[in-house]
């Protein structure tokens, strides 16, 4: 076999295992593992601080990686991730409007119409007679998400004191993370499981929307399936932590180096290694990064790693 | 029941009708040749008819289930479809590619059984890619990923195979390797196939179906529908149609000139045989004069140059002399020539009544090569014909060469060449 996808797997399961552990352990507190269940501030830490930002990191980033997987194979595009198509703008539109006409009061549920939305829009305008050719549908991302960033760049021009935290929320972060947003988070596992029963269909549109169609694959039909799994997924993860970057990107692009293309084993190697990234650039900014925000860490260590693949993808 | 019935299909882009009432049927086990020129809409057809693109009118059945009441799954496991030539960007394996066929068959909830494994290496094994199964399909030839493809259109085990040109840009030997695991392979399959290439069509399909500007042009046998005439009539081209000498199925061969449109020229009468005159008829044969050919025997390979050229001709059955009837025909056609070519040629008891019959008007006779080229059977007899000849007035051309400017010099007073010079010297 050229892929070690089953063990790929195996080994990212214990790793993320590990890592949880590890990231609830530590923390700019120190707190004694005998004194969890005695001191209830020890208590409070780990169960309502700790554990809950934990599994928001884990899960939005299984979001945003099942969604950048997804969008790649739809676009067949390497470089399309759920930011593409406007996603990312739509939800970053939506909160930083809360944040500047309503203080910030609704904010998950801002981001995420916000996101939804975009993406409703552009598949609106990119549908031709009951089809949506993908070349339209890209141009249409990349052409709202301009016209969605100017509108939120006059929002935080005409802004005045919100401004610093628009920028804030706009880096990315888990800092507010509460019980409550872990809920809501719930849905992630829900839509990855969705996409990833379509993970068959998937290899086979990855070909061209014409083959798949010969091959029994109701390609309109995935497409629709995949890009509302997929703003839904991103919309969550925006809502919760905000505008993180690279995620969606790399994962899928260093997951398919190591496990071949195949969806099947492809989505829960992205998921696994999409958690694991997030769950240990927020583990880092929280102990010794002073608590800047995610996005700015997977970003810095996203882009060059990028650069990277790319060069010895060309080079073979 | 049809396996495919196709009715009055129309298939517009927009305003623009692509095509126009199609209509046809194909039965299982048979193979359908869809050939036309650039833009007549073969493509297109396919695409209509695997639901890539939607018809304005018209339907399609296949085994007499309308395809648009068929689930995208239902159609997959009916129609096949091999693409013409696939760019796969990421990097599956042979045997991946090959097992996405068996996609229409399993469940949502399912994987591969080891039923689908044991179809798949079959089909591997047919296509003759098992050696390439854990290859990644991005690192093969071209003839193998097409192998690949066919092996995957055979994994869906269809009652319908759509080719779109699948073997157009392999080298022959592949095409015919490929063509051929069709044909044995898939004997309850009926099989529609896109052709540019006429001959291979015309080697490996039942019938053809010829179109042209939106509509069908003619539909039938190889032997009905490439003649020379709907050939030009679609191609606008003339061509030679022969037969094949193995598969005996017609074949066409570019005249790479047309002929001129009317028949302008002089009447010219050729003598010849073996084959001797097959170059200097089609030279002749673009020139414009009315030609007319014999007495050549049937399967003489001038004759047979001649009939595929459309010449006139007199003929006898093969090795039989020539008749009475024959002699007077000929004289007949001699007496209304403006030129008479003669083709230097084996002589003997049989055809001497060509030369005899040339031999009345030798002012009017351009003899092909020299008189001493003849072989004479005829001990002496055909030699002193020759003799006569030139005696009489008649001229020797070493050349086929020579023969046209020969023309070209009569021309003024009988034969009139079009375009003589330029035209005629192009030949050489």
């Amino acid at each position: 076999m050229r892929y070690r996808g089953p063990a790929t797997i195996f080994l990212l399961l214990v790793a993320l295992s590990l890592s949880m552990l590890i990231a609830v352990a530590t923390g700019p507190t120190s707190v004694p593992f005998a004194s969890i269940f005695q001191d209830a501030t020890a208590h409070q830490i780990i169960f309502d601080i700790r554990l809950p930002r934990v599994i928001a990191a884990v899960l939005v980033g299984a979001a945003l990686a099942t969604a950048g997987t997804a969008m790649q194979a739809l676009f067949k595009n390497p470089m399309a991730d759920p930011y593409i198509i406007g996603t990312s703008a739509g939800g970053s539109l939506g909160a930083v409007a809360s944040i500047v006409f309503l203080a910030g009061f609704g904010l998950p549920v801002f981001a995420f119409t916000g996101a939804v939305g975009a993406t409703f829009l552009v598949y609106t305008i990119a549908r031709r007679g009951g089809k949506i050719p993908v070349e339209t549908l890209l141009l249409t991302g990349v052409a709202l998400s301009m016209f969605l960033s100017a509108m939120l760049s006059f929002l935080m021009y005409t802004s005045g004191k919100s401004l610093h935290q628009i920028v804030f929320w706009l880096m990315g972060g888990f800092w507010t993370v509460s019980w409550d947003q872990v809920w809501v988070a719930l849905v992630i596992p829900v839509g990855c499981l969705l996409i990833y029963l379509f993970a068959r269909d998937i290899n086979i549109i990855s070909l061209g929307d014409d083959e798949a169609v010969h091959l029994g694959v109701n390609v309109e039909q995935l497409k629709i399936l995949l890009l509302f799994a997929s703003a839904v997924l991103a919309g969550i993860a925006v809502s919760i932590a905000g505008a993180i970057g690279f995620i969606g990107l790399i994962t899928p692009h260093l997951m398919r180096n190591i496990v071949g293309p195949d969806h099947r084993v492809l989505f829960p190697a992205a998921i696994l290694a999409g958690a694991l990234i997030l769950l240990w650039a927020d583990t880092f900014t929280r102990t010794l990064g002073n608590e800047m925000p995610v996005g700015i860490i997977t970003a810095f260590l996203g882009a060059p790693f990028f650069m990277y693949l790319l060069r010895r993808r060309s080079a073979v | 029941m049809k396996a495919v019935d196709v009715i009055d299909l129309d298939v517009r882009y927009g305003a623009h009708q692509i095509l126009e009432a199609i209509a046809f049927s194909v039965h299982s086990g048979e193979m359908i040749g869809i050939c036309g020129p650039n833009g007549s809409g073969k493509t297109t057809l396919l695409k209509a008819m695997s639901r890539i693109i939607a018809p304005a009118a018209g339907e399609v059945y296949y085994n007499g289930e309308q395809m648009d009441t068929l689930s995208f799954r239902m159609l997959a496991q009916r129609v096949a479809v091999v693409p013409q030539e696939t760019a796969i960007n990421f990097d599956f394996t042979v045997s991946e590619i090959v097992m996405m066929g068996r996609h229409p068959y399993i469940g949502r909830f399912a994987s591969e059984s080891r039923e689908d494994h044991a179809i798949c290496d079959r089909v591997m094994r047919l296509a003759n890619v098992s050696h390439l199964a854990d290859m990644p399909v991005n690192q093969i030839s071209g003839g193998e990923r097409q192998r690949v493809l066919i092996a995957r259109a055979l994994a869906q085990e269809p009652d319908v195979l759509l080719l779109d040109e699948a073997t157009s840009h392999l080298d022959i030997s592949h095409q015919i390797e490929i063509l051929s695991i069709i044909r044995k392979e898939m004997e309850k399959t009926a099989t529609i196939s896109v052709f540019h290439d006429i001959n291979l069509a015309s080697c490996y399909c039942d019938r053809i179906v010829l179109l042209n500007d939106r509509k069908i042009a003619a539909m039938g046998t190889p032997v009905q529908v490439i003649t020379r005439d709907l050939i030009r009539c679609v191609y606008g081209i003339d061509v030679i149609v022969s037969s094949h000498p193995t598969t005996g199925r017609p074949y066409i061969l570019p005249a790479y000139q047309d002929p001129m449109d009317e028949k302008r020229g002089g009447r010219v009468h050729i003598i010849c045989g073996g084959s001797m005159g097959s170059q200097l008829l089609g030279m002749l044969h673009l020139t414009g004069c009315v030609l007319s050919a014999g007495v050549l025997n049937v399967l003489d390979s001038d004759y047979v140059t001649a009939r595929d050229l459309g010449i006139p001709l007199i003929s006898e059955a093969p090795f039989a002399p020539i008749s009475a009837s024959s002699s007077s025909l000929l004289k007949q056609w001699l007496e209304e020539s403006d030129l008479i070519i003669l083709v230097a040629m084996p002589v003997g008891m049989g055809n001497l009544s060509n030369l005899r019959m040339v031999s009345h008007y030798p002012k009017k006779t351009v003899i092909l090569g020299s008189i001493d080229e003849f072989e004479d059977f005829t001990s002496g007899e055909a030699t002193m014909i020759l003799g006569n000849l030139l005696e009489g007035g008649g001229e020797e051309c070493a050349s086929p060469d020579q023969v046209m400017k020969r023309l070209c010099y009569r021309e003024e007073s009988s034969c009139s060449v079009p375009n003589s010079g330029s035209r005629l010297e192009n030949l050489t």
